[in-house]
């Protein structure tokens, strides 16, 4: 560690403080003059928006599979486990490895935006976008809902509500026979 | 006269009062009223589990959290007996001296405000904003960036992150010759602030101050130094030590400590090993019953936190001792025969918090 | 056709009186809209900013625009407050600056009222302000108003010692106290600030006038970060907005006041005098304002200190100095 004397001034007097306060007030002005022609940083808002940055946490979306036709999500609720201010709530839509969700309120009042939700997914459901414009008049506009959430919004949500209960029907219909044969190993 | 300077006054910096008396413009006592910003942060941490906590340490010192992330990760990774990769070493000590670096803007632009140099404020920052810019790359937040994690840190550095921040070193020494010229040099700033707020090293000592306030007041201590974690016993930078103690002296070590934290990230960017940046570890976190203490230089001071445990997901007891806090209590002591206009050079010197303060 | 109006106007002396004193009174509100709206540009691209962008084009009319919400503003009095002085100080404050304008020469013949004494008259006259800064700092009931009030009254006084020694040593070398006198004679025998007694006195000047407009050096009575507001902190609605345009008339003046006895006043080549006036003005305001948007504000001791212990010893040693050279 460097120890030092700080750089000290003279005695006080009258007219060498006044011309070196001349001379760095002159300095100073220098300073100024330069930033004077540089230029200006003003993002005038409204009109003009910065970029916004890949890994930037604003609002969260539920990710969309194309090619499955549904959300990701599967509703096991890890991320609400994870999340330190029980910002999330869902309801779960059928079990096993069909399961999605009907519902995935998040109430974004209580939110921090702390990204822990997102990391504890395993299933890449749930993620956050560049929305940061999340200021509202009213109390309830904080209540996010599924159909807020989802992308493709309404639409998604009821396509991955159908594709779901029919993956769900499908298996039921596979089921029985399934059960059957294996009932029938268990008597033999 | 009593004077109420606070809650809401351009110069406290948050929500702190004082309570003074005058005798003219002489300060006859001071008396600092904090709490108005308390939410009972160390017990809402014994209620949750261990990694629900770090997020709420975002909250302490809003303009270094990432410091205090990195103080309650060290302390359950010492719990749970964690090892943290080499690489995610190197990516803590980066972090950690950016913050720094705007931590110690904020405290120079308000400075100068307070001493009335209000063009000082939008320079430092308009500097900030580029340090900010970069950590939103990184982290994906401008304040509470909630980037360290217990094990590591959560993702690895984006790409052309270490570029982006050497031309920003840059480009910042220029800056900082700027800022010498605007204020450092300045006659009527040095004529503000040189042997006003003497703190000499004894009260220092007896009041438990650290980190700038302290080092102003000739005590070589700094948590980097003394008690070297992550990374920072492989990488070379000094530490500035002033004997002097007066509000003068508080500015110069920031201001050295700006150029030794360009020195270091440089260093690390230079020496950053390729690797794992995360631990993984079990949903569930249960470290083994103990306590545990950790420490680190935030750049306010000593940070520590502690931590009880029983072995159940969540803590027992969370103590966390803020630099803040500590540094706060010395003020009464500067301010007695100090002058109205000198308080805020004094308090500005200081450099508090008041969300770490009050907790 | 000015001629025509000034030769009707010149038969009904009282309109004549009445016209001026309109056209003055308006001139003083008008013109800090003006330098408001310039200070803040100025301010803002010295700090990598913008300023005012919004209200007219490159924002113009903004401070227009905020004269107006401060006229509709509700008119609050505090509780306890000395109330026939908290509502007098702004317009004593205004009526000072006013008077002041009035033997303002802007032109050759454009000056309201011709008054040989006009210099001593205009020193006279702008120690009202004083007097209502402290009205105004008393009579708030507001303890940082009155440290505002008195840390201004410490200061504008101690300032206007030096400030008016160095205007002397100007009268004095040119031998007239009419304003019109001191620039005919910068007409006549070139600018006085190329002469060295008027050199020093001019730079004295430059300092106490920042200390006069409360400039960030010396701008204690109102800092910010101290004070709140200083002495116009209880102050609110068309009261506060007399103050403030009072300041910024006062900013105004005192650099017209400075051209007049420095440089020349509305003396130059090509273009016409008005213009001249204007221009010497307004680039001795930018000049005020860059300064006031650097360095940081000096202590209440060190302010008053550097007046008694420097510029008075100076500017007497320079009077003497002005008066040994213009005595012919």
């Amino acid at each position: 560690m460097s120890r030092q004397r700080t750089m000290r001034d003279t005695e006080y007097n009258p007219l060498v403080y006044f011309i070196d306060g001349l001379v760095t007030l002159f300095n100073g002005m220098v300073v100024t003059w330069r930033n004077l022609w540089r230029p200006k940083v003003t993002v005038r808002y409204p009109y003009q928006r910065r970029p916004v940055p890949p890994r930037y946490r604003g609002l969260f979306y539920l990710k969309w599979n194309e090619e499955k036709q549904r959300l990701n999500c599967v509703g096991c609720t890890l991320c609400a486990q994870a999340c330190p201010t029980d910002v999330i709530s869902m309801v779960k839509l059928g079990k096993g490895t069909h399961a999605g969700v009907s519902e995935f309120t998040m109430d974004l009042g209580r939110c921090m935006f702390c990204n822990l939700c997102v990391e504890a997914c395993p299933f890449d459901a749930i993620y956050m976008g560049p929305n940061y414009e999340l200021a509202s008049e009213r109390r309830d506009a904080s209540l996010f809902r599924i159909a807020d959430l989802a992308q493709g919004g309404e639409e998604a949500v009821r396509k991955n509500i159908e594709t779901i209960e029919r993956l769900l029907a499908e298996e039921e219909k596979a089921k029985p026979a399934h059960a059957v044969h294996a009932a029938g190993g268990e008597s033999e | 006269m009593v004077i109420n300077v606070g809650p809401q006054h351009p110069s406290t910096h948050g929500v702190l009062r004082l309570i003074l008396t005058l005798d003219g413009e002489q300060i006859v006592a001071c008396e600092p009223v904090i709490g108005y910003l308390h939410r009972g942060l160390e017990k809402m941490m014994e209620r949750r589990p261990y990694r629900h906590n770090i997020p709420f340490t975002d909250r302490l010192d809003y303009l270094a959290a990432l410091s205090n992330n990195l103080g309650i990760c060290q302390c359950i990774e010492r719990l749970g007996g964690v090892e943290v990769p080499e690489r995610a070493q190197y990516i803590r000590v980066l972090l950690m001296e950016l913050q720094r670096i705007a931590s110690h803007l904020v405290f120079l632009g308000t400075f100068g405000t307070d001493l009335g140099a209000t063009t000082m404020f939008l320079y430092a920052f308009r500097e900030r904003e580029m340090v900010l810019d970069l950590l939103e790359e990184c982290t994906g937040a401008r304040l509470t960036y909630n980037w360290v994690r217990v094990g590591g840190v959560p993702d690895d550095l984006p790409e052309g992150f270490g570029q982006k921040v050497l031309d920003f070193a840059k480009l910042f020494r220029q800056r900082i010759e700027e800022y010498d010229m605007l204020l450092t040099r300045n006659r009527i700033f040095r004529s503000r602030t040189q042997g006003v707020g003497v703190l000499p090293k004894e009260t220092a000592l007896a009041y438990g101050c650290s980190g700038p306030v302290a080092r102003a007041s000739g005590i070589p201590y700094d948590i980097r130094k003394v008690a070297p974690y992550e990374v920072y016993d492989r990488v070379e930078f000094d530490v500035p030590v002033f004997e002097d103690g007066d509000v003068w002296a508080r500015y110069l070590v920031r201001m050295e400590e700006l150029r030794q934290s360009l020195r270091i990230i440089e260093q690390v960017l230079r020496d950053m090993p390729d690797g794992p940046v995360q631990t993984k570890l079990p949903k569930i976190f249960k470290p083994p019953a103990g306590i545990a203490y950790s420490r680190v230089e935030s750049p306010r001071g000593e940070l520590s936190f502690m931590m009880v445990s029983d072995g159940s997901p969540n803590p027992v007891r969370v103590h966390i001792r803020a630099p803040s806090f500590v540094n706060l209590s010395v003020l009464p002591r500067l301010l007695e025969g100090a002058k109205v206009a000198d308080l805020v050079a004094i308090l500005g010197s200081i450099d508090v918090v008041l969300g770490e303060i009050d907790r | 056709m000015i001629e025509a109006i000034t030769q009707f106007f010149k038969q009904y002396p009282l309109l004549w009186t009445f016209v001026k004193a309109v056209v003055l009174a308006s001139f003083t509100l008008v013109i800090p809209l003006a330098v408001i709206y310039v200070e803040r540009k100025i301010a803002g691209f010295i700090q990598s900013r913008l300023g005012p962008l919004h209200v007219g084009p490159q924002g113009a009319f903004q401070t227009a625009a905020d004269a107006l919400k401060l006229l509709l503003k509700e008119d609050i009095v505090p509780e306890g407050a000395d109330k026939r002085f908290f509502y007098l100080a702004p317009y004593i404050a205004f009526i000072s600056t006013v008077l002041c304008f009035m033997v303002l020469p802007f032109a050759p013949g454009w000056v309201a009222l011709e008054m040989n004494v006009a210099v001593l008259f205009i020193i006279g006259v702008s120690l009202f302000n004083v007097v209502s800064i402290l009205m105004a700092g008393w009579s708030s009931n507001n303890k940082y108003s009155l440290l505002g009030g008195l840390r201004a009254v410490a200061q504008l006084l101690s300032y206007e010692i030096p400030m008016v020694l160095s205007v002397l040593a100007v009268v004095f070398y040119t031998g007239s106290l009419s304003l019109t006198g001191i620039i005919e004679y910068q007409v006549k025998h070139g600018w006085n600030i190329w002469h060295p007694p008027i050199m020093i006195a001019a730079l004295i000047y430059f300092i106490c006038a920042l200390a006069e407009i409360n400039r960030t050096p010396f701008d204690l009575p109102e800092a910010e970060s101290e004070l709140v507001s200083g002495f116009n902190t209880e102050y609110s609605g068309m009261r506060f907005a007399f103050f403030f345009a009072s300041e910024f008339a006062n900013n105004f003046f005192i650099t017209a006041f400075a051209a007049a006895l420095f440089f020349g006043g509305w003396d130059g080549p090509v273009l016409p005098p008005i213009v001249w006036t204007f221009l010497k003005v307004f680039v001795m305001i930018f000049v005020f304002m860059w300064v006031r948007w650097t360095p940081p504000r000096l202590r209440i001791d060190q302010i008053l200190r550097f007046a008694w212990q420097l510029l008075v010893p100076i500017s007497l040693a320079n009077l003497l100095f002005a008066i040994a050279l213009g005595v012919r």
